[in-house]
C-alpha cells in the first residue's frame, strides 16, 4: 500500500517536530508548514491525503485555510488547536473541517482520529452490498461514490458521503445520535453530538433545494435522523 | 383699590389756593398746596405729585425757573402754569420747557378739570408704556441670560466642564458675586462646583450636605427655592460660610427635570434683601437648563463606563482564552513527548527519545515563565511589586546582561549606545533587566532579520537617565500606541514563528518602572520602526 502523505501546518516547531517523529514512525510520509500561506502552496503543490492543521497562525489564519482548502479540495482536516471553545469547533466543524483535536492531545487519539478520517475516504471493498440509492431526486452510486440531485452532481467531502451513505443504507430506520457517531465517527467520538449537527447541517446546504425544511433527511428531535423513502 | 393722584397746587393768594383745593378734593384728588416756590420745592423733593399747578408769579421765585427745577426732579409730572394776562409770554415759554398747559387767572373751574383730566390721562399713558418697555426689557434680559447659560452647558458632555461654564455664565450674567452647585449623590448632596467665592471660604464650605438637612437640603428635597433675606449666624448652618465671606442675602433654587431634583444652585451676595420673586424665577430657569445638561452628562457618563466595562470584560474574556491558549501550547508540546515515549506501539532511538526530554524540558521552562509573568501581573494589580533599589551605573546594568540579549538578536544587529559619563541611578538591577530584555524581545519580534536594534541612554537634564531600545520593524499604528502598555492588549505584525504571548510583557515594565518613579512611553511610524523609552530619576 502506498504511503499516505500528511501535511502538518503549526507555528510552533516544538509541535511540528514532535508530530512528524511520530508520524513517520507510523508509516506516514509528512510535509510540514509554518504558517497558513505556506500551507496552500504546499496542499496545491505536493499530493495530500490529509491535513493536520493549527488555528492560530500569522499572516493565514487556520480558519481561513479551511475555507479556502474546501473551494477545490475534499481532502480530509483535523484541526489541532490549543483553543478549547466550543465556538471555535463548531465554527471551523461548519465551514468543512472534519475533526476538531484540542492540545494538550494523547498520540494515540491523535493517530485514531488520522485512521477515522482515512476510513471516511472509503474503501470501494466497504461499500454497502447494494449497488445504488434513489428517492426524490437523490440518487447515489455506492460503488463509485457519486451523488447527484436531479442529475447533478455533488461534492461532498469524504465525512459528509460517510454520514449520506449511513443514513441512505438504513433509510426510513430512525439512526440515534450515538448509533451515527459510532458508526459514522467511531466509538471515542460517541459524545461528540455537536459533529451530527454540524455534519447534518452541511449535507443539508449541498442536498436540501430548501435546507430550512429538508425533504432527505429528516430530524427526529432529541434522538437521531433518518431519510424517508416513501416521501409523500 | 387705586390709589389717588395727588395734585400741588403752589400759589401764593391763599384764598385761591383754598378754592381750588376744594374743587379738586371735590373730584377725588389728593391735594396739597405751598405758598411759595421754596415750599414747593421742599415737597417735591420729598414726595412724588401726579400734577402740578404753579402760578407763574411768585413773590420768591421765577415760576418758569421753578418749572425747570420741578420737570428736573419729575420728568413726568404734568405741570400746569397759572397766569395773569401780563404774563403770556412767560406761559408760551413754560410751554416751550415742558410744562403740560397754562391758564389763565381768573380760573374757569371745568376748564382746569378737564385739563388736569387730560394731562393726568396722557400720564397714565407714557407710565404704562414705560412699564411695557421695562417688563419687555426684563423678559429679554432673561430670555438672553436662558439662552447663555444654555449655550454654555451644552458646549459640553463633561460634567465637571459643564457645571463650572454654568456657574461662570451664572455670574457674568446676573452680575451676583458668588454662586456653587451641589449635586444628588446616594443619600448625600455633594458640592460640585463655586464660583468667586474665596479659598478659605472654600475650605470652610461643607463638601456634604445631608439630602434632609439645613437651606440647601430642604430646597432639594422639596424642590422648591428659598430666599434668605438676611443672613443670620447659626440659624442656617450649612450656610454659616456666607456669613464668614460677608454675604447678606442668598438665594436658592432647585436642579429640577420634569420635577424631581438632582442638585441644588445657590447665589449669594453682599447686599440684603437682594432677591424678589423676578430673580427667583430666572434662577429657577437657569436651574432646569444647568440640570438638563448635568442629567445628560450623567447619562453619557454612565453609558460610556458600561462601554469601558463591557471592553474590560471582553478583554479579560479574550486575556482567559489566551492565557489558555499560551499554556495549552507548551503543555501541549509536553505531554505529548512525554506520550510519545509512553506508546507501545513505536519504539524510538535514543537520539529522538532525548529530543523528545530536550523538548520537554525547554517547554516546562516556557510554562515556567509564563506563570511568571501571570504572578508578576497580579502582584503589580495589588499593588505588591517589591523594588530593591540599590545605586546602580545603568551601563553596568545593561552589560551585564549583554549574553542574553546577543542571544536573543542573533539574527539581527544590536547596537549599543552609552555614553561615558552616566549619574548613577537608584534601580532594582534584576527589575531593570527584565525590562529591557522584554524590550529587546519585543523588537526582534516585530522587526524582519538583519535590521538593527539599536539600545541607547542619555541624560535628560541631570535629573532623569532615559533609556531607549529602537528597531527598524513594522511599527505601531498611533492609535494603538496608547493601548499597548494596557494589559492583555496583543499587537499585530508578528513574525512568522513567533508564539503570541499573553499581553502581559509592557504592561509589567510599565508596572516596573512606574515602581521606580520612572516613566515608560513609546514612538513609533508604521513600516519606519518603533523606539520604546524609559526614564530613570537620578538620585
Amino acid at each position: 500500500m502506498d504511503k499516505k502523505n500528511l501535511l502538518i501546518v503549526d507555528d510552533d516547531p516544538a509541535i511540528l517536530r514532535l508530530l512528524s517523529t511520530n508520524l513517520k514512525a507510523r508509516g506516514y510520509e509528512v510535509i510540514t508548514a509554518t504558517n497558513g500561506e505556506e500551507s496552500l502552496e504546499a496542499v496545491q503543490r505536493d499530493f495530500v491525503d490529509l491535513i493536520i492543521l493549527d488555528l492560530m497562525m500569522p499572516k493565514v489564519d487556520g480558519v481561513e485555510v479551511v475555507r479556502r482548502i474546501r473551494e477545490w479540495s475534499n481532502v480530509p482536516i483535523i484541526i489541532l488547536s490549543a483553543r478549547g471553545d466550543e465556538n471555535d469547533k463548531v465554527k471551523c466543524l461548519e465551514l468543512g473541517a472534519d475533526d476538531y483535536l484540542t492540545k494538550p492531545f494523547g498520540i494515540a487519539e491523535l493517530m485514531a482520529r488520522i485512521k477515522t478520517a482515512f476510513r471516511h475516504r472509503g474503501d470501494p471493498t466497504a461499500a454497502p452490498a447494494q449497488s445504488s440509492f434513489a428517492c426524490d431526486g437523490l440518487e447515489i452510486n455506492f460503488a463509485k461514490r457519486r451523488v447527484t440531485v436531479n442529475g447533478n452532481e455533488i461534492t461532498l467531502t469524504p465525512t459528509e458521503y460517510s454520514l449520506l451513505q449511513h443514513l441512505a443504507v438504513n433509510s426510513d430506520k430512525v439512526l440515534t445520535h450515538s448509533m451515527l457517531l459510532q458508526s459514522v465517527w467511531g466509538s471515542e467520538y460517541s459524545s461528540e453530538k455537536e459533529y451530527l449537527r454540524v455534519f447534518v447541517g452541511r449535507l443539508r446546504r449541498k442536498l436540501e433545494p430548501d435546507p430550512k425544511n429538508p425533504k432527505y433527511i429528516q430530524t427526529i428531535p432529541g434522538v437521531g435522523y433518518f431519510i424517508a423513502t416513501d416521501v409523500p | 383699590m387705586k390709589a389717588k393722584e395727588s395734585v400741588l397746587v403752589v400759589d401764593d393768594d391763599l384764598d385761591f389756593l383754598n378754592i381750588i383745593s376744594r374743587i379738586l378734593k371735590g373730584k377725588g384728588y389728593e391735594v396739597e398746596t405751598a405758598p411759595s416756590g421754596g415750599d414747593a420745592f421742599l415737597r417735591l423733593k420729598e414726595l412724588f405729585y401726579n400734577a402740578v399747578i404753579v402760578d407763574i408769579s411768585l413773590p420768591d421765585v421765577n415760576g418758569t425757573k421753578l418749572l425747570s427745577g420741578i420737570l428736573e426732579i419729575h420728568p413726568e409730572i404734568i405741570a400746569i402754569m397759572l397766569t395773569g394776562h401780563s404774563s403770556v409770554q412767560n406761559a408760551v415759554e413754560s410751554l416751550n420747557r415742558g410744562a403740560f398747559a397754562y391758564l389763565e387767572k381768573p380760573l374757569d373751574p371745568d376748564n382746569l378739570l378737564s385739563v388736569i383730566s387730560r394731562g393726568l390721562e396722557k400720564q397714565r399713558l407714557v407710565l404704562e408704556n414705560r412699564q411695557l418697555v421695562e417688563e419687555l426689557e426684563r423678559h429679554n434680559r432673561i430670555t438672553n441670560i436662558l439662552l447663555n447659560v444654555s449655550q454654555a452647558v451644552s458646549q459640553s458632555l463633561d460634567l465637571q466642564e459643564i457645571i463650572d461654564s454654568a456657574l461662570d455664565t451664572v455670574a457674568r450674567s446676573t452680575g451676583l458675586e458668588a454662586n456653587f452647585i451641589y449635586l444628588g449623590e446616594n443619600d448625600h448632596l455633594r458640592l460640585k462646583g463655586h464660583h468667586g467665592l474665596s479659598k478659605r471660604l472654600v475650605q470652610s464650605m461643607p463638601k456634604e450636605i445631608s439630602k434632609n438637612s439645613g437651606v440647601i437640603g430642604r430646597i432639594f428635597g422639596e424642590a422648591g427655592s428659598e430666599i434668605i433675606e438676611e443672613l443670620v449666624r447659626d440659624t442656617q448652618t450649612d450656610l454659616n460660610f456666607l456669613i464668614n465671606g460677608g454675604y447678606h442675602s442668598f438665594a436658592g433654587v432647585p436642579l429640577t427635570i420634569l420635577g424631581e431634583s438632582i442638585g441644588v444652585l445657590g447665589v449669594a451676595t453682599s447686599f440684603a434683601r437682594y432677591f424678589s420673586s423676578n430673580n427667583v424665577e430666572l434662577l429657577t430657569g437657569i436651574g432646569r437648563e444647568i440640570a438638563i445638561a448635568v442629567r445628560n452628562a450623567q447619562l453619557y457618563e454612565d453609558a460610556s463606563s458600561a462601554k469601558a466595562l463591557r471592553e474590560l470584560d471582553s478583554m479579560r474574556t479574550e486575556f482567559l482564552a489566551n492565557v489558555s491558549h499560551e499554556l495549552r501550547t507548551p503543555l501541549a508540546v509536553i505531554k505529548g513527548c512525554a506520550n510519545s515515549l509512553l506508546q507501545s506501539d513505536v519504539i524510538f532511538d535514543d537520539q529522538t527519545r532525548r529530543d523528545f526530554l530536550v523538548s520537554i524540558d525547554k517547554d516546562a521552562d516556557t510554562l515556567t515563565r509564563l506563570v511568571d509573568d501571570l504572578l508578576m501581573m497580579s502582584r503589580l494589580e495589588a499593588n505588591a511589586l517589591e523594588v530593591k533599589r540599590k545605586p546602580h551605573k545603568l551601563a553596568d546594568v545593561i552589560y551585564a546582561t549583554k549574553d542574553r540579549l546577543d542571544k536573543l538578536t542573533a539574527r539581527h544587529h544590536l547596537r549599543i549606545d552609552i555614553p561615558d559619563s552616566l549619574p548613577p541611578v537608584s534601580i532594582d538591577d534584576g527589575r531593570i533587566r527584565e525590562v529591557l530584555t522584554n524590550l529587546v524581545d519585543n523588537a526582534v519580534k516585530f522587526s524582519e532579520d538583519n535590521t538593527t536594534i539599536t539600545i541607547e541612554v542619555h541624560t535628560n537634564g541631570k535629573k532623569e537617565v532615559i533609556l531607549s531600545v529602537a528597531d527598524e520593524g513594522v511599527g505601531i499604528p498611533s492609535e494603538q500606541q496608547l493601548k499597548i502598555f494596557e494589559r492583555f492588549f496583543q499587537g499585530n505584525g508578528r513574525k512568522t514563528g513567533r508564539r503570541k504571548g499573553t499581553g502581559l510583557g509592557l504592561a509589567i515594565c510599565r508596572g516596573i518602572i512606574e515602581a521606580h518613579g520612572g516613566r515608560i512611553w513609546v514612538e513609533s511610524e508604521p513600516a519606519k520602526g518603533t523606539r520604546f523609552s524609559f526614564s530613570l530619576p537620578v538620585d
